[in-house]
C-alpha cells in the first residue's frame, strides 16, 4: 500500500547541507497499522509529509497505492491528521465535518446524512451546532478525525495526532481510533515520539536512527487484537515489546542528545 | 439556571467544591449579589467623575475671580448649562431641527466612507495576498503611502472634489483604506500552512481554499480593524468639513470659530462625541455577531 525506497532528504540552508533522512526503506501493507518512532530531528514528520506529497524527497521513490507520489499531488484516498489544530474555527462542528464532502461536490442532503452518522458514531451528537472554540483540545482532535473519515480514506497518515493531549484523553482517543480502524480497516502510518502509544496501537513499530536517519529496527508487535488500551499497559507482554524497542531507540536518543549539546 | 454573567462563574464553580446542594444556591446568590454590587460601584464611580467634572466647570465659570484671572471664562470655554440649553434649542427648542442636516450629513459621509474603505481595503488585501510577486513589487509604494502624513492631502482633495459629500467621502477613504487594507493583507498572509495542507487532503481546490479558508481568516482581521476604521472615518469627514464644506459638524465648528462662539463649539463637540461613541458601539456589536466563532468573544 505504501512503499518507501531509498528515500533521502537534504535540507539546504545557505551553503550548509543537512541530511535529515539518510536512507529510508520500508513498506506498509494494506490494512496494517504501522508507527514510526525516533529521536527528535530524525525526520519522522518529514517522511510523512513526503508520503502525502507536501514535500518532495531529495532522492528515492515513494509509491502509494501502486502509483508514485508526485510533488504537490496528494495520493487518492489519503487522509492526514496533524498534531496542530486543523478544525476551522469559523465553521460549526457539522459544517467542518461535512467540509471534505462539500469540496467534492456531494449534494447537501447526503452530506447532512453522513455528518449525522459520524457524529453519532463518535458520540458527539450534541455538538452539531457548536463552534470549535467551545470544544476541548481532545474534542477538536476528534472532529479533525471525523473531517478526514467523512471522505472515506483508505490510508491515514497520523502526524503525532495525540501529542498535544493529556494522557487520559490520549488513551480514550487510542481506544476510539482502534475501534474505527477495526471497523473500517484503513492502512495507517503514524508518527509519534511516545513509544507506549506506538506499541499500544501498532502492528509494527519502525525505529529511525539519529540523522542522517535510516530504519534501524522494524519490530512486529504481535499482541492479540482487539486490544484493551487501558489494561494493556500492565501486561508483561507489553513491557517486553517496549523493552525490546527501547534497547535500539534509547541508543539513538542518547546519540541525538550528545550531538544537540555539542552543537549548542 | 439563568444566564450568568461571565465574571462570576469562577466564583460559582469554586463554591461547588465540597458543599452540599442546599448551600450551593446561597453561594450562587451571594456570588451574583457580589457581582452586581461590584458593577454598581464601578458605574457610580464613573457617574461621579463625570458629574464632578461638569460641576467644577459650571461653578468655576460662574466664579468672578476665575472668570477674570484665568481662561475659565464662559467666553472661551462656555459652561455645561449653556451647552445643554444650546443642544435643547438646536433639537426641539428655539431653533428646532437646526442640527439635523449637519448631523446627518456628517453621519452619512462617515458611513459611506467606511463602507467604501472596507470594501476596497478588503478586496485589495485579499488580491495582494494571493499574488506574492505583485505584493513584493508594490511593497515600497504601499509602505511609502502609509507613512505619508495623509491629512496634508485634504486641501487638495477638497480642490479636486469640491465642497460637497464627495470630498468628505474621499478624505475618509484616503485615511481608512490603508488601515483596513493592511489588516486584511496581514491576516490573509499568516494562515498556517498545515491548515491549507489539511484542506487539500480533504480534496479542496485552490478556489475552495480561498473561499473557505483564506477569506474567513482575512475577514476576522478586517473586522478587528472596524472599530478603529469607523473612528478614523469620522475624523476624516470632520477634517474635510473644516477645510471646505457648506454643511456638517466640522462646518459648524469652523463657523463657530469665525463667530467666536464657544457654546456652539462645545455643543457640536458634544454631539460629535456621542456620534463617535455610538458608531463604535454599533460596529462592535456587528463585529461581535460576525466573529462569534472567535475565542475572544467566548461567553
Amino acid at each position: 500500500m505504501i512503499n518507501v525506497s531509498c528515500v533521502t532528504k537534504i535540507y539546504h540552508s545557505g551553503t550548509r547541507e543537512t541530511y535529515a533522512i539518510g536512507d529510508a526503506n520500508f513498506s506498509v501493507a494494506k490494512g496494517e497499522f504501522v508507527s514510526i518512532v525516533g529521536p527528535s530531528g530524525c525526520g519522522k514528520s518529514t517522511l510523512l509529509n513526503m508520503v502525502a506529497s507536501f514535500m518532495a524527497p531529495s532522492s528515492g521513490d515513494i509509491i502509494v497505492n501502486g502509483s508514485p507520489v508526485l510533488p504537490g499531488k496528494i495520493p487518492k484516498g489519503l487522509g492526514y491528521i496533524f498534531q496542530k489544530d486543523t478544525v476551522l474555527p469559523w465553521f460549526n462542528v457539522a459544517h467542518n465535518i461535512g467540509l471534505g464532502l462539500k469540496f467534492r461536490g456531494v449534494p447537501q442532503d447526503k452530506i447532512a446524512d453522513k455528518v449525522n452518522r459520524l457524529l453519532e458514531m463518535a458520540g458527539l451528537k450534541g455538538c452539531y451546532e457548536m463552534y470549535p472554540h467551545h470544544l476541548s483540545g481532545g474534542m477538536r482532535q476528534r472532529v479533525a478525525l471525523l473531517m478526514t473519515l467523512a471522505c472515506d480514506p483508505e490510508i491515514l497518515l497520523l502526524d503525532e495526532p495525540f501529542g498535544a493531549l493529556d494522557s487520559n484523553t490520549k488513551m480514550i482517543l487510542h481506544n476510539e481510533l482502534l475501534d474505527i480502524w477495526q471497523q473500517l480497516g484503513q492502512t495507517i502510518l503514524m508518527v509519534t515520539h511516545d513509544l507506549d502509544e506506538a506499541v499500544t496501537l501498532s502492528d509494527r513499530v519502525i525505529v529511525l536512527s539519529a540523522p542522517p536517519s535510516r530504519v534501524v529496527l522494524d519490530h512486529r508487535v504481535d499482541i492479540a487484537r482487539p486490544r484493551d488500551v487501558f489494561s494493556l499497559r500492565q501486561s508483561l507482554e507489553f513491557s517486553e515489546h517496549v523493552r525490546q524497542i527501547w534497547t535500539v531507540l534509547g541508543r539513538e536518543f542518547k546519540l541525538v542528545g550528545r550531538e544537540a549539546i555539542e552543537h549548542a | 439556571m439563568p444566564d450568568l454573567p461571565v465574571d462570576n462563574t469562577a466564583a460559582i464553580r469554586s463554591s461547588t467544591e465540597g458543599d452540599g446542594l442546599a448551600t450551593l444556591k446561597t453561594h450562587r446568590d451571594r456570588a451574583l449579589g457580589e457581582a452586581n454590587r461590584d458593577r454598581l460601584i464601578v458605574f457610580s464611580a464613573q457617574v461621579s467623575i463625570l458629574a464632578t467634572f461638569l460641576g467644577v466647570w459650571e461653578v468655576l465659570t460662574r466664579t468672578p475671580w476665575f472668570v477674570k484671572n484665568t481662561f475659565m471664562d464662559p467666553f472661551f470655554i462656555s459652561r455645561p448649562s449653556l451647552v445643554a440649553q444650546r443642544l435643547y434649542d438646536w433639537t426641539v427648542g428655539a431653533q428646532a431641527g437646526f442640527i439635523w442636516p449637519h448631523l446627518t450629513s456628517t453621519l452619512m459621509a462617515t458611513m459611506i466612507g467606511l463602507v467604501v474603505s472596507v470594501i476596497t481595503g478588503l478586496l485589495a488585501g485579499l488580491l495582494l495576498s494571493q499574488n506574492p510577486r505583485l505584493a513584493r513589487v508594490l511593497h515600497p509604494f504601499i509602505t511609502g503611502a502609509n507613512a505619508l502624513p495623509r491629512i496634508a492631502f485634504v486641501p487638495l482633495i477638497t480642490m479636486i472634489f469640491g465642497l460637497g459629500l464627495a470630498s468628505k467621502v474621499v478624505t475618509a477613504w484616503f485615511i481608512v483604506f490603508f488601515l483596513v487594507f493592511f489588516n486584511t493583507f496581514k491576516g490573509s498572509c499568516n494562515i498556517e500552512k498545515h491548515i491549507i495542507d489539511f484542506c487539500r487532503t480533504l480534496g479542496a481546490t485552490q478556489s475552495q481554499i480561498t473561499w473557505n479558508v483564506r477569506v474567513p481568516h482575512a475577514l476576522a482581521w478586517t473586522f478587528a480593524a472596524l472599530p478603529n476604521a469607523v473612528a478614523f472615518s469620522l475624523i476624516g469627514v470632520v477634517l474635510a468639513e473644516f477645510v471646505g464644506s457648506t454643511v456638517g459638524m466640522g462646518y459648524l465648528i469652523i463657523t463657530s470659530l469665525s463667530t467666536l462662539n464657544a457654546t456652539d463649539m462645545f455643543s457640536t463637540i458634544t454631539l460629535l462625541s456621542v456620534l463617535g461613541i455610538s458608531l463604535v458601539t454599533v460596529i462592535r456589536r456587528v463585529e461581535r455577531y460576525f466573529m462569534r466563532w472567535a475565542p475572544e468573544f467566548r461567553e
